[in-house]
């Protein structure tokens, strides 16, 4: 039985690339929620975004299209535009507040 | 050409209403009476120039699937000789209204002339209008009217009151009315008074329908049991009392019942009921008006009284006479009341009880005789107008039936024993005043000489009347045939009250003494007003305020501020879900992208979307 | 045969990478374990076939963002770091089991086999001219609006972090 899935998984071998990408987003997914420091959690947001331009590769391996590479390419300029916007808030944050951790910036609470 | 009788009034109500703040108060008089008299002219053209009934519609107001509510004037011979009593009585009241108002010009006047002319306007929509959706455009506008006007004097807490009172009865009575619309409509199928005429016949349920349309002119004309409004709508201006509680608004019951008389006649029931409340309120009007004294509300009650004459007359069977008792009630009517006006005014408004008042007939010659005119008129003295109508509708009952001709006679008797104890106390005798009353101006005294001219000849009019209205049920022949009837009682009334409050044979004061209780139930109307007012009126005012407190309060207020609370009680615990923190928000996306995960599974693998 | 060679030791390598960015603790350490991620991550691209997305992925992702993020880390002023106190351990461990069902209701999913259209016009471009002019001939056709419009936003964001980064200047008079 698990042979059967094996195969039907690997029929055409560019689905291992949905695996990859499900793996490193679980982690980066994970690492959001874990981490502390705010600095750290950008850093596991910007894993998961990679995750998902694997996948857009894997799609277009599976299906001779093109447009996959394009659109990971806009995903690419977002997240340096986001980190770039991100650390600048971070940076305020610290100058006005002196809290580089998640928990000393909880104005947003009830 | 004909639209114009209506278009003047209401060109000048627009005129006044916008601009009367510039123009000025005689000058928005002026505008207001020019208008009647050009109401009058064209009316007058029109009924000279008319061959045959004519439906004029305007504007298809509401096209239907097989029927269609239009706005339009229907002109015959019944509306346009109406239209002209109406818009003569209006135009000789606005001209006289100027000079009575006078004393109040400088505290924006122009706002009565206003409501005058939306009343007469509302008045031509009543007596011309082709539907009967007009008519109850017109009831209302006429109800609105008489409302403002009654309380024109606005800071006076009576006459508030009084207009109210007058408004709510009128309601009582339009939803009536409303609801025989309803019914008539439901019945026929159509509210065109053309079409209706042409389909009137007998269907079961007619009788239910007139009752209610009777209903509404129970309510607007004071019959009983809608009727204590009548005599507290005095507090407005005598102007008012004249043309709306005399001479026009309240015959708007008598016109509809005559308008719709091919419908009304289908019924015998309903003509006895109209008959019967008819008799009932001639003869309480007339016993109460002998009791009062008030210079004003005796003449209200006199009002009551007649137009309760013209009821009988048509629940006996006799649209025509009771048209033409309408017609001549309309200037003797406003003849007594532009008297009384003149009176009221000559004594610089001090006081309105005639035993304060005497001997004003050195002072005030014109208004003398005009009253004494009018006064003869109503009472049924020949060869005044009151005469031929009143013996016309008496001599045709006489041959039917003949009890009601009696109290007729009866009411009659009463009549002229209390208007010419009136006359006899507020113009004879002797009279102490702190200032000397004077005559009133010639532009008040000029209307009155106009109406006493035609209630001394408007009588003679009668066989050419029913001749153009052509009316099969009353032949001409035997109108004045019991007249002799008529002119016994006016003599023996006339003489009965000479007696008493001239030549004093009897003195009052003993005679008051001897007849106390009679005389405490009677002015009380038969307790009427007291019963509307304080135990009918008070006792849904005290249910309605224990319903506020138990039932608004506690149970409706309970209701809507435990729901606000509930949600504020249960959304706390839930807002503390947000704790500020970054991580928890990344977990409840988490929670959120596996929800959403297994919801697709689930419509995979139920075959919902993908299957189907 | 060797792509899958290199995908499976790109792959093994961006994932052990992956792991350290969560489990690190000292921030540098983090960056480290980060760039070693997207070098990986790039190697992907490459094996895939993707030459210019891997090289952008270089360029744009290992030499400007990880370099940004070194520059904010050490221009912040810390205070003391504590070693145990970068990890929030409780969500931690409450959030592995819902990552499991996660993975379990994509792999249902994946099996039950949801997929798309197959095309074979892009393969003899490909073969003929390369995979950077194909990406250049559909940018600059299908994906215009889209193009200009990301360059809009990078200009924005550009501003934007200048702004948030700027040292506030008293001004008392």
């Amino acid at each position: 039985m698990i042979e059967s899935i094996v195969s039907k998984l690997l029929v055409q071998n560019v689905s291992q690339y949905f695996i990859l990408s499900f793996i490193l987003l679980g982690i980066g997914l994970f690492g959001m929620m874990v981490r502390k420091n705010l600095i750290t959690i950008l850093m596991s947001l910007e894993l998961a975004l990679n995750s998902v331009n694997i996948a857009f590769v894997g799609i277009d391996r599976l299906n001779h299209l093109i447009d996959g590479e394009i659109f990971a390419l806009f995903t690419i300029a977002l997240a340096a535009a986001e980190a770039a916007v991100g650390l600048g808030i971070i940076l305020s944050l610290f100058r006005l507040r002196k809290a580089e951790n998640v928990n000393e910036i909880i104005d947003l609470k009830g | 050409m004909q639209s114009l009788i209506l278009l003047f009034p209401l060109l000048s109500f627009i005129t006044i209403s916008l601009f009367g703040r510039r123009i000025g108060d005689f000058a928005s008089g002026v505008i207001n009476a020019t208008a009647g008299i050009l109401s009058f002219i064209v009316a007058l053209i029109s009924m000279l120039s008319m061959k045959e009934p004519e439906d004029i519609v305007f504007y298809k107001f509401l096209p239907l699937s097989n029927t269609s509510v239009d706005i339009g004037i229907y002109i015959d011979k019944l509306s346009i000789t109406t239209t002209v009593t109406v818009t003569f009585v209006a135009s000789v009241i606005f001209v006289y209204a100027i000079g009575y108002m006078r004393y109040l010009f400088g505290k924006w006047t122009f706002k009565f002339f206003a409501y005058f002319s939306l009343f007469l306007f509302s008045m031509l929509l009543i007596l011309l209008g082709d539907s009967l959706i007009l008519m109850f455009f017109g009831w209302e506008g006429v109800g609105l009217a008489s409302y403002l006007l009654i309380g024109y004097f606005h800071e006076e807490k009576f006459a508030t009151k009084a207009s109210l009172e007058a408004f709510v009865m009128n309601r009582i009575g339009d939803w009536s009315f409303i609801l025989g619309i309803i019914y008539t409509f439901w019945l026929f199928g159509t509210l065109s008074l053309p079409k209706l005429f042409e389909n009137a016949n007998y269907v079961p349920g007619i009788t239910l329908a007139t009752l209610l349309l009777f209903g509404g002119a129970v309510g607007k004309s004071g019959q009983l049991p809608l009727h204590t409004w009548l005599p507290n709508a005095m507090a407005g201006p005598t102007p008012v009392s004249a043309l709306l509680h005399a001479a026009t608004m309240v015959a708007a019951g008598v016109y509809m019942v005559a308008r719709l008389y091919p419908i009304f006649s289908l019924s015998q029931t309903t003509l006895s009921y109209i008959a019967i409340t008819g008799v009932v309120t001639m003869l309480f009007a007339a016993l109460v008006a002998t009791v009062h004294d008030d210079i004003k509300k005796i003449i209200a009650f006199s009002t009551m009284s007649q137009l309760a004459i013209m009821f009988t007359a048509l629940g006996m069977g006799f649209p025509t006479a009771a048209m033409f008792h309408l017609t001549t009630h309309a200037f003797f009517k406003a003849l007594l009341f532009l008297a009384a006006g003149a009176v009221i005014t000559g004594l610089h408004h001090h006081t309105q009880n005639i035993f304060e008042m005497g001997g004003l007939k050195k002072y005030m010659p014109i208004t003398f005789s005009a009253f004494m005119i009018g006064a003869l008129a109503l009472s049924g003295f020949p060869p005044f107008a009151g005469y031929f109508s009143k013996d016309a509708i008496v001599s045709l009952i006489m041959d039917k039936n003949t009890l009601v001709a009696t109290l007729i006679l009866v009411t009659s008797m009463l009549t002229a024993y209390y208007i010419t104890r009136e006359a006899f106390v507020v113009f004879l005798g002797e009279g102490h005043y702190h200032e000397e009353p004077h005559e009133v101006e010639p532009i008040m005294s000029f209307p009155m000489l106009i109406l006493s001219f035609l209630s001394l000849m408007g009588g003679f009019l009668l066989w050419n009347y029913f001749s153009y209205m052509n009316s099969s049920i009353e032949p001409p022949s035997s109108l004045m045939a019991h007249s002799i009837y008529g002119i016994i009682v006016a003599i023996l009334g006339i003489s009965f009250s000479y007696l008493l409050y001239v030549k004093k044979i009897v003195d009052p004061n003993t005679l008051y003494e001897l007849f106390k209780p009679i005389h405490t139930l009677v002015k009380s109307q038969f307790y009427t007003e007291y019963i509307y007012h304080n135990i009918i009126a008070k006792g849904y005012l005290a249910i309605s305020r224990l319903i506020y407190k138990a039932v608004d309060r506690i149970i409706i207020d309970g209701f809507v501020n435990g729901v606000a609370s509930a949600t504020s009680n249960y959304g706390k615990p839930i807002s503390r879900l947000q704790n500020g923190k970054l991580n928890y928000y990344a977990l409840y996306m988490l929670y959120g992208v596996v929800c959403v995960f297994l919801l697709l599974i689930l419509v995979i693998f139920k075959g919902g979307i993908l299957n189907g | 045969m060797l792509n899958q060679i290199a995908f499976y030791l790109f792959g093994g390598i961006s994932i052990i990478c992956g792991l350290g960015v969560v489990s690190a603790s000292n921030p540098i350490y983090v960056v480290l374990w980060l760039l070693g991620a997207l070098i990986a991550i790039s190697g992907i691209f490459f094996s895939a076939g993707a030459e210019l997305l891997g090289a952008l992925q270089l360029m744009v992702y290992v030499v400007a963002i990880a370099v940004f993020y070194i520059l904010i880390i050490t221009a912040v002023p810390w205070r003391k770091l504590h070693k145990n106190e970068q990890h929030n351990r409780l969500i931690g461990v409450t959030v592995l089991p819902f990552i499991a069902l996660l993975y379990v209701e994509a792999f249902i999913v994946g099996i039950s086999g949801v997929s798309i259209t197959k095309n074979k016009i892009i393969e003899t471009i490909t073969k003929n001219y390369g995979n950077a002019e194909v990406i250049g001939i559909k940018l600059f056709s299908t994906y215009f609006w889209a193009f200009e419009l990301m360059s809009v936003l990078l200009l924005i964001s550009m501003i934007g972090a200048i702004l948030l980064g700027r040292k506030e200047e008293k001004t008392y008079d």
